[in-house]
């Protein structure tokens, strides 16, 4: 066995073995643990970076490496890394638990990195659970008052149930074609979608997925978990899980390619009802991060769009949307989490005074957002535009237009929070100072969002290249 | 269409002009007043100039599609950076250019976090320059959308009267005109089957009749919202009025325009039996706009009201001449466009000039203000009598060519147009006596007239209208270049 082909999951054991030990110290020692952590973090970037290309099948073909997993593994290293960005102040997580915040922090990457290589249903199953329940635990890490407990169990029971009603789905398909192995199933689909048993197979075997990306109606936990975990954690679910999310809903959504009318029509119908639900829901909230979890339910209606195209043009727009909705949603995580420094959630009014507070953060904020609200010259604005393109080349006009006023309605609240910081003025809020590589990786993060919104040809070929193994 | 390309690449000179002024204002500080003016100048001067190049150098004879830049962006989907020039877009270009110049010298005294102001105001002319020369849908609808998002933080931060109010409405009411779009374009692109965005080799793909008015209807309302459309304007004269000077002119004189041209270059060229069936819609809806800017505009007393009102009627003027799709009609309404930018600019500019001083816009109490400042109001003098549609003054050739087709093809509408316009010079000349030739408010006594280099802006602004009111035809023989073979080729 080529190491090289496991190698981003090894090193991530490794680096979750060094936080173990971490967590066994008498005296917590913050600055230190950060610190390692941090060039942990780092490593697994270029680790990922090196595996990138590497391709091969493992574990009696269970678990297979090819360029679609490695891009997505890639991303979910830099959603690691970035989140451990900002993490240098954990202010409402105990110094004691800090060591154990990065040990489970990488426990769920693993888990999602198995994930996006998995083709065979137990190991789909397993390494979903292994993510998600290092999530339980990360969510109410953060000490305080009854409501972190309260989401911490919402968030348990909902992930349950979705996972035991994915299991019940899993159990059809298998009990249908007799096999766990997505490759043995794909070529029995054309008769199972057309039979209820494997329609209704496939679309409760998504439902786990459904959950982790907020599809409607799996999305009751996203306000409350986003609002009461700390905000790192929060960054995490919204920036890195998702990815993953796509990427399975992807590799299983292809099992459906083609054959089944009512398979599409159903996924059509759990996009409009999330973007709509989540963009309207949005407007009338205080909070920022339940906002942005409000956004996150409609974003999750554009991913399926792309996924409900079921061809290399809608996959690729998915891909596309995927990377650049970790890098954009994670500026205004940043954002959020250099604002309330004591680790506090914010509420939008809070935000007043920005751009006189921190002028850079407040740039960041207003290009995140924007690329959010789909305004060129940004990732967003290109990725969801390559949603609809390949939306409508298969002939879903309403959709389309469902989708496109949406975008307007999205653009409102957005601009209530952009109002907010740059408009609204409260003196007694003092400035935001920020240290230097939080300063570089603002500049970095701009960079990205505005750069590839421009030329997204070269992620476009890649994610070219990576989703033909997948159909 | 022919397409000769570029020896040396002017297009993307003209567009990079603004956005490297930009990304010098991004490394000033903000006390660097004068320096911060001065770059966001010269870029708009490299601009100007470029965009007279263009304009000057487009041989004529060879007609078709000059300067051209074309180079893969995305290959996957079909978007590619694909610019040039032709009689259609030259005079948009060289009206931006204009604009932008002038409207930077009008903004010269502004003090308030000058740096941001700048810098918004290049981006957003970074858009408009782009739509104006793009033959890419994608690359088209993309500076589209840049060129209206940087407005609702100019009349946010900069504008007056309910600013609030009015950067949401705009801001909602233009996006809503995009999530229309959105779908006519990929309509347009998926239906075609040819998986690109070039907008020359999609309007050889055959789409279907039906195809067509669907696209049609989507992208005339779409970007009929930012042309002003009856009944999608509300959100312009309240617009207008919010805006800081600059902004308005760059809004009515340029942006309002990328609306109409949209119309022209996208849903006429690409869907022309669309058009065919929605012409007479568009007319009646481009009359009664006309119609209904000059009656609200009479009752009036705030003068950026006034002109946002005439600006709606003006509109329509370009939207009719539009929807008559014939060589005078279209060749009018493209000049329509020039010359009421050119003259919009000058209203907003003199008396943004009047407001900065006085702090008052209302009719009444400026009463005599040409006693006082006898320049100034010259100027919006001036603008009004273009406005008016007198002869000697670019307007007039514009609207003329407009009428006579119009006539010819909607007898009704055409007469209905015209007779609204005598209202509509009546009521300019009501505005100018009571504004300018009262009794002089004592209040304002103290104030002096315009400088020479504060004058400047406005000077240029005269001396373009005059020009083309003397020479109509530099103006007629360009856009002909391209009216011909656009009609050929519906």
């Amino acid at each position: 066995m080529n190491v090289m082909l496991f190698g981003p999951e090894l090193y991530y054991l490794g680096t979750a073995l060094v936080f173990f030990l971490l967590t066994l110290r008498r005296q917590p020692q913050v600055k230190a643990d950060y610190q390692i952590a941090l060039a942990l973090g780092l490593g697994g970037l270029v680790v990922t970076t090196l595996c990138l290309c590497q391709q091969g099948e493992l574990f009696f073909k269970a678990y297979r490496v090819d360029l679609f997993s490695q891009i997505f593994k890639f991303a979910l290293a830099l959603g690691f890394f970035l989140v451990l960005t900002i993490s240098h102040n954990l202010a409402h997580i105990e110094e004691r638990y800090h060591a154990e915040f990065f040990l489970f922090l990488t426990t769920t990457t693993i888990g999602m990195m198995m994930l996006v290589s998995s083709v065979e249903l137990l190991t789909i199953y397993v390494s979903l659970e292994l993510s998600s329940y290092s999530l339980y635990i990360l969510v109410p890490l953060r000490r305080g008052d009854g409501i972190d407990v309260e989401s911490g169990i919402k968030y348990l029971l909902i992930g349950a149930v979705s996972s035991g009603v994915m299991l019940f789905g899993l159990s059809y398909l298998f009990g249908a074609a007799h096999t766990t192995y997505l490759s043995e199933i794909l070529p029995q689909m054309p008769q199972l979608v057309a039979s209820p048993i494997g329609l209704l197979g496939l679309l409760l075997a998504l439902a786990g997925f459904f959950f982790k990306l907020s599809v409607f109606p799996f999305h009751f936990w996203a306000p409350d978990v986003y609002q009461s975990a700390t905000n790192q954690v929060t960054a995490f679910i919204a920036t890195a899980s998702k990815a993953a999310a796509v990427a399975l809903l992807l590799r299983l959504a292809a099992l459906g390619a083609g054959y089944g009318y009512s398979f599409a029509q159903a996924l059509v119908f759990l996009s409009i009802v999330s973007m709509t639900l989540g963009n309207l829901v949005a407007i009338v909230q205080k909070d920022f991060k339940r906002l942005l979890a409000y956004s996150s339910i409609a974003h999750a209606g554009y991913f399926l769009m792309g996924i409900l195209t079921m061809k290399e043009a809608g996959y690729v727009a998915a891909v596309y949307y995927a990377l650049a909705y970790l890098v954009m949603n994670f500026t205004v995580f940043m954002v959020i989490s250099e604002v309330a420094k004591d680790g506090r959630d914010l509420k939008i009014q809070e935000l007043a005074g920005l751009y006189r507070r921190s002028p850079l953060l407040s740039l960041s904020l207003i290009v995140g957002l924007f690329a959010l609200a789909g305004v060129p010259p940004s990732i967003g604005f290109t990725g969801k535009l390559l949603l609809f393109t390949s939306a409508m080349s298969q002939g879903y006009f309403w959709l389309v237009l469902i989708g496109a006023v949406n975008g307007t309605i999205s653009l409102y609240y957005y601009l209530r929070v952009i109002y907010a910081s740059y408009f609204t003025d409260d003196p007694s809020l003092g400035p935001v100072t920020i240290s230097t590589p939080i300063r570089v990786l603002n500049y970095a993060l701009i960079a990205i969002v505005l750069g590839f919104g421009v030329f997204p040809d070269r992620i476009v070929e890649l994610a070219k290249a990576a989703v033909k193994t997948v159909l | 269409m022919t397409e000769h390309a570029a020896t040396f690449p002017v297009l993307s000179c003209m567009l990079l002009a603004p956005l490297t002024g930009l990304v010098i204002l991004l490394l000033l500080k903000e006390n660097q007043k004068f320096l911060i003016r001065a770059v966001s100048l010269v870029s708009g001067g490299v601009s100007l100039a470029l965009s007279i190049y263009t304009f000057v150098a487009y041989d004529k004879a060879l007609g078709g599609l000059q300067f051209v830049e074309k180079f893969e962006m995305v290959k996957t989907f079909g978007i590619t950076y694909f610019v040039g020039v032709e009689g259609l877009n030259a005079p948009m270009l060289l009206l931006t250019g204009i604009v932008i110049f002038t409207g930077v010298l009008t903004m010269w005294e502004l003090e308030v976090r000058t740096k941001e102001f700048f810098i918004w105001i290049l981006a957003l002319v970074t858009g408009v320059f782009g739509v104006f020369m793009s033959y890419d849908m994608f690359m088209f609808f993309l500076f589209y959308e840049i060129a209206v998002v940087p407005m609702y933080i100019l009349i946010l931060i900069w504008g007056s009267t309910r600013k609030e109010y009015a950067a949401m409405k705009l801001t909602l009411y233009l996006m809503a005109g995009s999530g229309l779009i959105i779908p006519g374009i990929l309509l347009l692109y998926a239906s075609s089957g040819l998986g690109t965005f070039n907008m020359l080799a999609l309007h050889g793909a055959h789409f279907s009749p039906w195809v067509q008015k669907v696209a049609f209807v989507l992208l005339f309302f779409g970007f009929g919202v930012l042309a002003a459309v009856w009944p999608f304007h509300t959100w312009s004269p309240v617009g207008h009025v919010a805006a800081p000077t600059a902004v308005s002119m760059l809004h009515a004189g340029v942006l309002m325009k990328l609306g109409s041209f949209a119309i022209l270059r996208v849903a006429m060229f690409l869907c022309p039996e669309g058009f065919q069936y929605w012409a007479q819609l568009m007319s009646l809806l481009a009359t009664v706009g006309i119609v209904y800017g000059v009656f609200v505009g009479l009752a009036q007393t705030d003068l950026k009201y006034v002109i946002g009102y005439s600006s709606v009627s003006h509109m329509g003027i370009v939207c009719l001449g539009l929807s008559t799709g014939t060589i005078d009609g279209i060749n009018g309404s493209v000049f329509q466009m020039f010359a009421h930018g050119i003259m919009t600019a000058l209203f907003f500019s003199s008396v943004g000039y009047i407001y900065d001083r006085t702090h008052t816009r209302d009719i009444h109490e400026l009463g005599g203000f040409s006693k006082i400042m006898p320049v100034a109001s010259a100027f919006f003098i001036t603008a009004a009598l273009c406005g008016a549609g007198v002869p000697g003054m670019a307007s007039f050739w514009a609207e003329l060519l407009v009428f006579i087709a119009t006539v010819k093809v909607y007898p009704v509408q055409g007469l209905l147009a015209i007779a609204a316009l005598v209202v509509g010079a009546l009521f300019a000349l009501r505005v100018v006596q009571s504004t300018f030739f009262n009794a002089p408010n004592p209040k304002f006594t103290h104030f002096e007239d315009v400088s020479p280099f504060l004058g400047l802006p406005r000077m240029i602004l005269i001396a373009t209208l005059v020009f083309f009111g003397f020479f109509p035809q530099a103006m007629v023989g360009m856009i002909k270049t391209a009216v011909v073979p656009f009609l050929q080729g519906m």
